[in-house]
């Protein structure tokens, strides 16, 4: 799931205020907090067109202190639980009373793009931590100066990536045939399609697109994509790339394997078949191969043991989302542990700097020194049944990026 | 070759639009019939649809148990509806039949969310329906045909109940003398009560046979409006004709459209709208005074 767009759908107030209230009420009956608690902000979806990733993330840093007696580097972890909402209309006040009321040591989750560009300033502000699991946006220009980076960091990835991580193997596999590239009109989608369409076209690989450029579909309003594909299915492609998230994720599987496209070989990036909707998919996903920083099926020592804590709490299996949210708790347990005495935003941000390789269900991997993201290996999955359920089953490894 | 694929897709936006068209239809009979200007038409699909994609479990039984429920569902919602909107009749205007069916739609979509989740769901449909059948060399799938058949069926009946049958005559007759409608023993306040009831019905259907295809979650209430309130505007109000041919018009700028001019796609269909706002001098035909 990459950058949201701007909240589209209007929700309930009330819903809103119950878990405002609910949020407050634990910050207040735990306010006597002494050295040995740190209070951490988790910053997530819980209401809105995003709840499902929200919902993930929320478990996956849940299910770390589960798995640690409640303690993050030898100290009890006081979650505060924030809801982001569709986007920084209702994420912005959460942070803030996040950082203002309840005085988190550091903040975390943030499904979408638009929420992680607005809050970074605040915590930046106040020199508190922010350790983004999922959307990194490209932090446009505040007043003509860059930004400062220094203190926001994400154990995810950029929204790029994925494409560049793929395009190579694409490229092998349709040899000198042509590729036709269509995602959602949004920026996650620009950032996912350019990823691929500029990588590609530099290793001498041609679209099928009638104007050489990915087409793009209205978001979120398209959600008949039949028109499109039968259109697509026209320039006769070797192979479609493609990157849709959440319910057009849904409606594009289904109504690609209904189009003239249908025996045409899909490639996406990993979030068109992540999580729930592979279920809503179903069948309809089988054979489609997709490139994502994880799989529930790696068989490193780390990942087993995540999948069977996960299996033992949870339906269903883990995602990149609960991933992500799963490692943001685990870098906080090594920076915490190294800092000494009373825990400030800026002792914490500079043991963050110094934690070093990660171990993590995706496979080891370390900060970026100056990106402050992941160094991390990219795999090649494919949808078929593992087991009696549909998984992303982990083909081979691609690539490491960044690779600068 | 270039012709070919337009036809295609032009097949498809009308059996998008007719789909289009039983959602609006309920939305335009309650408003010119039954004066009701509701806000919660798009819950009420969005609650049809919900039925239909939890009951349906792939058999055929369960399929026509999924739309003869999601129907039931539809016409309970429109009855509560009748009931909320009754004592704001006459004298209270549109306005605050308005706000109150927005503040049920928003209560309504929290709930419906609370108790279906916040996942996009599908039916689970009789293999029969899921697959693709080929036409004129192309694959088209069998569970739109269904639905385009179903759609022409119901735009059908709707129209002779409406217009050819006494309870069609009552319902005109109660939206311009409710004084003469009770004077021949007919209570009016039943009568906008039913047409409330039947377009909830409509509601509640429309959303069973549009979630095979596009899915029921938390937009789609919205999204049901919107389309539903373009069609009605531009169809002129409480005109079943008139909503059905700006539904397939909604349709095909919908799927021909955004082809033909992909550019443009974004807005087409409110560009659309304001074509038609703008060059329709005189009302469409069938069309009854608000």
């Amino acid at each position: 799931m990459t950058a949201p767009s701007p909240a589209r759908y209007r929700r309930g107030v009330a819903a809103l205020a119950a878990l405002t209230l609910a949020a407050s009420a634990t910050a207040c009956t735990n306010s006597t907090a002494d050295q040995d608690t740190v209070r951490v902000g988790l910053l997530v979806s819980l209401s809105g067109t995003y709840t499902t990733v929200g919902e993930d993330m929320q478990r996956g840093f849940k299910l770390y202190l589960d798995t640690h007696g409640g303690q993050l580097g030898g100290r009890t972890v006081e979650l505060v639980v924030g809801d982001e909402g569709d986007g920084p209309a209702t994420a912005v006040p959460a942070a803030q009373k996040l950082l203002e009321r309840d005085q988190v040591v550091a903040l975390t989750g943030l499904v979408g793009g638009a929420t992680v560009d607005k809050v970074q300033t605040l915590t930046t502000d106040r020199k508190i931590p922010l350790i983004g699991a999922n959307a990194r946006p490209a932090f446009a220009p505040v007043g003509g100066k860059p930004r400062d980076l220094s203190y926001t960091w994400h154990t995810s990835y950029n929204s790029d990536e994925p494409g560049i991580a793929i395009a190579s193997y694409i490229k092998s596999q349709v040899g000198d045939g042509t590729v036709y590239a269509i995602g959602p009109d949004y920026q996650g989608g620009w950032d996912e399609l350019r990823g691929f369409t500029d990588t590609f076209t530099k290793l001498g690989g041609k679209l099928a697109n009638p104007d050489g450029k990915a087409t793009f579909t209205p978001f979120p309003a398209t959600e008949n994509f039949l028109p499109y594909l039968n259109k697509a299915a026209e320039a006769k492609p070797k192979a479609v790339y493609t990157f849709y998230a959440g319910a057009a994720a849904v409606g594009f599987v289904k109504q690609y394997r209904q189009s003239d496209l249908k025996d045409v070989p899909l490639y996406a990036a990993g979030f068109l078949t992540e999580g729930s909707v592979l279920t809503a998919q179903g069948a309809a996903a089988t054979g489609i191969h997709n490139v994502l920083n994880y799989s529930p099926t790696l068989g490193n020592a780390a990942n087993q043991d995540f999948v069977a804590a996960w299996s033992a709490k949870h339906s269903g299996q883990p995602t990149t989302f609960a991933m992500a949210s799963y490692d943001a708790a685990a870098v906080l347990d090594r920076a915490l542990a190294a800092v000494d005495g009373e825990v400030t935003g800026p002792k914490l941000n500079e043991a963050i700097g110094k934690v070093g390789r990660v171990v993590s269900p995706r496979g080891d991997w370390q900060f970026h020194p100056t990106e402050h993201r992941p160094v991390q290996r990219w795999y090649l999955r494919e949808v078929k049944p593992d087991g009696p359920v549909l998984s992303n089953v982990l083909v081979q490894d691609l690539t490491t990026l960044p690779t600068t | 070759m270039r012709v070919d694929a337009y036809l295609m897709s032009a097949v498809d936006g009308i059996a998008y639009g007719l789909l289009l068209a039983i959602a609006a239809a309920g939305l335009t009979v309650s408003f010119g019939a039954g004066g009701v200007l509701n806000l919660a038409h798009g819950t009420l699909i969005a609650l049809g649809g919900y039925v239909a994609a939890a009951i349906s479990t792939g058999t055929w039984a369960s399929l026509a148990a999924a739309v003869a429920l999601a129907t039931v569902a539809g016409a309970a919602g429109g009855g509560v509806l009748a009931a909320a909107t009754a004592r704001l009749r006459g004298r209270r205007g549109h306005l605050d039949q308005a706000l109150l069916t927005l503040g049920i739609a928003l209560i309504g979509a929290d709930l419906l969310t609370i108790a279906f989740g916040p996942d996009v769901l599908r039916p689970q449909l009789p293999t029969a329906l899921d697959g693709t059948a080929t036409v004129a060399g192309h694959r088209y799938p069998v569970d739109r045909l269904a639905v385009l058949g179903i759609a022409v069926l119901i735009a059908a009946a709707g129209y002779v109940v409406l217009h050819h049958t006494r309870a069609g005559r009552l319902v005109w007759a109660t939206v311009d003398d409710r004084a003469m409608v009770a004077g021949i023993g007919v209570n009016p306040a039943v009568v906008d009560a039913t047409v409330l009831v039947a377009a909830g019905a409509l509601a509640g259907v429309a959303g069973a046979l549009t979630t095979p295809i596009l899915g029921v979650g938390p937009g789609t209430a919205e999204t049901t409006l919107l389309l539903s309130l373009v069609i009605v505007v531009c169809g002129g109000l409480g005109s079943v004709p008139g909503a059905v041919i700006a539904a397939v018009g909604v349709g095909v700028v919908q799927t021909v459209g955004v082809i033909a001019v992909p550019a443009l796609a974004p807005y087409l269909l409110i560009a659309a709208m304001a074509v038609v706002l703008l060059a329709r001098v005189s009302p469409l035909q069938g069309e009854v005074g608000s």
